[in-house]
Formats: C-alpha cells, structure tokens, sequence
C-alpha cells in the first residue's frame, strides 16, 4: 500500500474541518433563513397573467386542505436571512412587503404591508416544517396569502 | 267597653259613610249605651275640629304646573327601573360585544376554511391578544393555530369601503 506524504496528515483534518467551518459560518448562530411566498387564490380560471405559476404540490395540498379557494398562484417565492437581532424588508409585489424582525430563539416579528401601510403585525415562534401564514380575502371571490417558513437550505 | 269594630262603625257613622242598614243599628247603639254615645261625639268634635282649622297651603305656581310636576316625578320613579336594566344591558352588552366580534370572525374563518382533510375543529381560535396587531381602523383578524398541521393562519378581515 502507497503511503500518503506526510504533509497529507496535517492537510486532510485541516481541510475538513475548514469544510465544517464554512458550512456553518454560513449561516451565522441566530439568523434565520426564510421563505417567504405570496400566492393568490381563486375559485375562477387560470389567470391570464404569465407570471403568474401554479403553486408547488406541497403548497397546494396544503392550502387545498384548509382554504375553500379551488386554484392558488404563485406571485412571487423570496429566499432570504435575518441576521439575528435585525430587521430585513422584503417587497413581495410592488403593493406588498414584509418586514421581519429576528428576535431570536426562532421568534421573529412580522409585518405586512399592503399599498405602504401596515395591515398586520405578528409574532411567531417558528420552528423548522411550520408555516406563518398571513391570509384575507380580496375582491372577485379572491384571496392573498403570505406563507412564510424557515428555510432549510 | 267598646270593641274595635263598633268604634270603626262609629267613626263611619261619623263620616256618612255608614250602609244604611247599619245607620239604625248604630242609631239604636247611640240610645242605650253611653260609652258609645261618649266616643260617637268625642269622634264628632274631632271631625269638626279637624275640618274647621285645615291648614290651606297655597302653592307658588299654577294649578297645571304644580301637577306636571308631580306627573313627570311619577313617569321619572317609573322608568327608573327599565333604566337599569338597560345600563345591566349596556353592561352585558360591553363585555359581550367583543367576544361575539370573535365570534363572528371565527364564523367567517370557518366558511374560508375548508373540513375536508384539516377538519376545523382541529383549529384553535387564538385571542386578538395573542401578540398580533391590526393598526388600521378598518381591518381586524383573528388567529387560528393547528398543532396538527404546523400551521398558524392570521386571516385579516377587511371591511370593504
């Protein structure tokens, strides 16, 4: 059997240890990494709107088992990360934003606003599989939904 | 000794309010028994005494007003009661008419959700307290919680303009 040099020893441990520091410096202690989706929901036909995508299974099957609406769309899907003790703004369309505050411990602060006003304002222990959703009904029968989840990316 | 319903037969004798057929008897009562005949007239002066120095109060204000007067204190007494018993109702009401908004949200929420494989009795209906805010006037929400879904839906009720 072919000995490794004996410089190997020391780099191999190295490496992989630096491989671990990466991996968890990547996300520091405390941030929370988020998904944050904003569907709409309607009983009536496919939007004509081509950005406009049908949800993912697990969503629809989610939302299908609890909300009366037969259809839900996809407006926009945001990935991102609250350093802890911060607060990141995040436009879900041009009419909706949330506002997360990481206030540690998995509990964060959420607030929507809708047209630049705040509409609601919750705080939520969120633990990793659970959803946050901040939902209400529009007009034509329709309904907004802002699902949020931790992200584990 | 004269008992107490031969006095008060006396004393009506006194007063003319006597029934006729006891006129007689009472007349007759006068005649033979003296004890009688003594408060028959002690009765008599008092009632002529009484009916001759009547004080006569003169009120300060007309006829009218001084009844209208006692008019409105008797409707005030009377409706005192139903008074209170709508502040009681305003009361039950104060402490009702939140819970029955819940209610109603709650109600609302459960036409929204759907029974099929989330069945809504497995949602709690969280207070308004329960750390969420509603500043705009015209928006409320009600929060619902399912353990066995991990899922907790704020639903913001708007009222529409």
């Amino acid at each position: 059997m072919k000995k490794l040099p004996p410089l190997s020893y020391a780099i191999l441990p190295a490496a992989v240890f630096g491989a671990i520091l990466v991996t968890f410096a990547g996300a520091g202690a405390g941030d929370l990494n988020l998904q944050a989706k904003l569907i709409w929901g309607t009983n009536g036909g496919k939007p004509n709107d081509p950005s406009l995508k049908e949800v993912d299974p697990k969503t629809a099957e989610k939302l299908a088992g609890v909300f009366r609406w037969k259809s839900y769309y996809e407006v926009s899907r945001t990935n991102f990360t609250v350093a802890a003790a911060t607060t990141k703004t995040v436009r879900m369309s041009p009419k909706c934003d949330v506002k997360v505050n990481n206030q540690g411990k998995s509990q964060l602060e959420v607030e929507l606003y809708g047209k630049g006003k705040m509409v609601v304002r919750k705080r939520q222990q969120l633990a990793l599989g659970e959803l946050l959703v901040l939902a209400g009904d529009d007009k034509n029968d329709t309904a907004w939904f802002v699902i949020m989840n931790l992200n584990d990316r | 000794m004269i008992d107490q319903n031969t006095a008060l037969k006396l004393q009506a004798y006194v007063d003319g309010e006597l029934p006729s057929g006891d006129v007689r008897q009472a007349a007759e009562l006068l005649e033979k028994d003296p004890e009688a005949k003594l408060l028959f007239e002690e009765l008599k002066a008092s009632k002529s005494l009484l009916a001759g120095n009547e004080l006569e109060l003169q009120v300060p204000e007309s006829r009218e007003f001084y009844w209208s007067k006692i008019a409105r204190e008797i409707a005030r007494q009377e409706s005192r009661p139903a008074r209170e018993s709508a502040g009681v109702r305003a009361w039950w009401l104060r402490l009702v008419a939140p819970a029955g908004a819940v209610a109603v949200l709650a109600l609302v929420v459960s036409i929204a959700l759907k029974s099929t494989s989330l069945p809504v009795r497995s949602w709690v209906a969280l207070s308004d307290e329960h750390e969420i805010d509603t500043p705009l006037e015209e928006t409320s929400s009600i929060t619902f919680r399912s353990e066995a879904a991990g899922m907790t839906v704020v639903w913001v009720n708007s009222q529409p303009n």
